[in-house]
């Protein structure tokens, strides 16, 4: 329920056409993950629904059962191509050593930061203080204390649904080409809509490192970009959302990867 | 823009909107639900079987878990226990499968969800006058339930925008077959289903009122008490907007309730209508302010803070309508110490001068007290009165500061 907001307001900053788009965002010295790292990801929040004909979003508990436990499988077997240690958790209180009080604080606290990120860098409401810094947010001690408890050196939040066109819709929008031989063309009322976000955060620094949104969206119903009911759908959302992330503007200049300790702020780089 | 549109008429467009506002207009003043027709929905651990229904019963797995760990729930095992027992004794053939919790926030509500868990604001509780009138709320939110209303006007809704997309689409289709443009019908319809959208919830909340009022007839407690609520609520709003140079709001057709007035109005029939003469119904008042005896300063507290004179006054007032005493003597001097327009000093003086006259008078109101008198320059009856402070608060953050003072 609280998720929607920011999905709202990301769907509606990207135009939506009938295609895929990502936008990506990152630290200034971001270096993607590579080699033996320990990554947590917390509680994917995955919904599926059905598309009804006149467009609204049916949940449905068996397709997101379905897509989850795909992405799933896509992303252990993406991240360890890559040499990932990956973990990933439903409920806060799977971690030993952590209360679920305390993952729930980080994960609202990731939840505001996330929406800060998207209103001001994704809704136009750029703030010139961070200009050329590329992504410039952190979640603070919060975060590096749960790394340490852990020993994960990155957590991953990722947000993904989609909605099927339902046989009503599809029906409407062959009424709609149909039309258009006799002048009322309307087969563009809207199909297949998915929005995954994803946004990483460096369980050291306590930063948001990278950030990147995923949208594919078709305006036919019955043309699909990606379903998320199959594991092709999901490996390719996952590809799109995660598989592509581009290093920071000046990640390799060499003070990148120096540990910081507990003691010195983040932002006296 | 377009070269073959259709032009529809004045007259035609005024005689459909004439006659889509005729049915609305019948449409506020709905007929009253019988509480007899009330008959619950759902049995004993209701599990859903629908597939839409399971699709929304797997959203709301999230939504409880993100509540239920909350750090605005008031955890006190007392009250959430009595709570518990309160929806199990009114909560009807479900009453042992709901889950309540109680919010921190200083406001008029509940709310009942789809998967049958209950949030209760704490400033509900600050308004109830006694058992009976909290059991009707509660009542009334499991009455949501009972009558699977969530699912009915998801799927009200989900079938009059199919049945709006479907009609739009082949408006537009066969009418540039036959050379018409129906445009502007076509928003007509629009506008019509959104109010009948709102229609219908006004009809599930009509219901679950009648379905309360029942419930907790059936528990022994008087029916009549859930028509009082909504005459509190109205004096509470009304004295609200004239502190504000205001008017109270009326209902509209775009409301997802129907109007406070005539929820009252029916409420009151209900309960003549299911008041079964000679039968004891008691509102267990004294085991209610038992209860929230302890959170009942912070409750009021909270509400003063608020800044809404007028609220305040009248939800003390009427709380005092069964008996005054310090609590509510100090809180209402707060009010005006809060307000600090010309007059008010002397208003709260008053009010922490009867204050202490009381027994269970706040550390507080000593303190205050304490401090109107060091102005009137009664300065022995005033350190007297700061004496009496510290003595009930040695720890108070400003003792030393007012130990200095009574020197």
């Amino acid at each position: 329920m609280f998720q929607r907001g920011i999905a709202a307001a990301l769907a509606a900053s990207l135009a939506l056409s009938g295609c895929v788009q990502t936008r990506q965002f990152a630290d200034v010295e971001f270096t993607p993950p590579q080699g033996d790292y320990k990554l947590l990801v917390l509680r994917p929040d995955v919904t599926v629904g059905s598309l009804t004909t006149g467009g609204m979003v049916e949940p449905r508990a068996d397709w997101t059962d379905q897509a989850r436990s795909n992405i799933v499988q896509a992303l252990k077997a993406q991240q360890a191509a890559r040499g990932g240690n990956v973990t990933i958790i439903e409920h806060r209180n799977s971690i030993a050593g952590v209360s679920d009080q305390e993952l729930a604080n980080v994960e609202r606290l990731n939840f505001v930061v996330d929406q800060s990120i998207v209103l001001h860098k994704y809704l136009g409401d750029y703030l010139p203080t961070k200009r050329g810094k590329g992504l410039d947010w952190s979640l603070g001690q919060d975060a590096v204390r749960l790394g340490q408890k852990t020993g994960y050196d990155y957590a991953l939040f990722l947000h993904a649904e989609d909605a099927q066109a339902s046989g009503g819709r599809i029906a409407l929008g062959v009424l709609g080409l149909a039309g258009c031989f006799i002048g009322f063309c309307a087969p563009n009322i809207g199909g297949q809509q998915q929005l995954d976000y994803a946004s990483l955060v460096d369980l050291k620094t306590g930063e948001v490192v990278w950030f990147n949104v995923v949208q594919a969206g078709s305006e036919i119903p019955g043309i699909k970009f990606g379903d998320l009911r199959t594991p092709e759908g999901a490996a390719q959302m996952i590809d799109r959302l995660l598989g592509r992330m581009k290093p920071g503007k000046d990640a390799g200049k060499g003070h990148v990867m120096t540990p910081q300790g507990p003691g010195q702020p983040p932002e006296q780089r | 823009m377009c070269l073959r549109c259709f032009e529809v008429s004045r007259r035609s467009l005024l005689i459909g909107g004439g006659a889509a506002a005729a049915s609305l207009s019948t449409g506020i003043a709905e007929a009253r639900v019988l509480p007899k027709d009330m008959v619950p929905l759902v049995g004993p651990g209701y599990r859903p079987t629908e597939r839409d229904e399971m699709g929304l019963w797997k959203e709301m797995d999230r939504v409880e878990e993100e509540i239920a760990g909350s750090n605005l729930l008031i955890t006190d095992p007392h009250i959430t226990g009595y709570l518990r027992d309160l929806i199990g004794t009114v909560g009807g053939p479900a009453a042992k499968d709901f889950r309540i919790y109680l919010a921190r926030i200083p406001e008029f509500n509940a709310m009942m969800f789809p998967t049958g868990f209950a949030v209760v604001f704490s400033g509900l509780l600050l308004r109830m006058r006694n058992e009976a009138q909290l059991a009707g709320v509660i009542a009334h939110e499991s009455g949501h339930f009972l009558r699977r209303h969530m699912i009915r006007s998801w799927r009200d809704q989900r079938r009059k925008t199919d049945i709006l997309s479907i009609a739009a689409m082949v408006a537009g289709v066969g009418g540039a077959g036959a050379g018409v443009y129906l445009g502007d019908y076509v928003q007509l319809a629009q506008l019509g289903t959104i109010l009948s959208l709102f229609q219908y919830s006004r009809a599930m909340e009509a219901e679950a009122d009648a379905m309360g009022a029942k419930l907790i007839a059936e528990t022994g407690y008087p029916p009549m008490e859930m028509a009082n609520i909504w005459e509190q609520l109205i004096g509470e709003e009304n004295s609200s907007a004239r502190y504000r140079g205001k008017h109270r709001r009326r209902g509209s057709i775009f409301d997802t309730h129907p109007s406070e007035g005539s929820r009252m109005v029916d409420l009151r029939t209900d309960a003549a209508e299911i008041t079964i003469p000679g039968k004891a119904y008691d509102n267990h008042r004294a085991r209610y302010l038992a209860t929230i005896g302890p959170i009942r300063p912070m409750l009021l507290d909270d509400q003063v803070k608020l800044n809404d004179p007028g609220a305040s006054e009248y939800l003390i007032e009427t709380l005092a309508q069964d008996g005054w005493d310090g609590l509510l003597r100090f809180y209402e001097g707060e009010i005006w110490r809060l307000r600090n327009r010309p007059g008010d000093d002397v208003r709260a003086d008053q009010s922490y001068a009867a204050a202490v006259a009381y027994p269970d008078a706040p550390a507080d109101a000593w303190r205050w007290h304490g401090i109107s008198l060091m102005k009137a320059g009664r300065t022995g009856e005033a350190k007297a009165a700061l004496a009496r402070y510290l003595r009930m608060k040695p720890d108070a953050p400003d003792a030393a500061w007012v130990r200095q003072m009574v020197g």
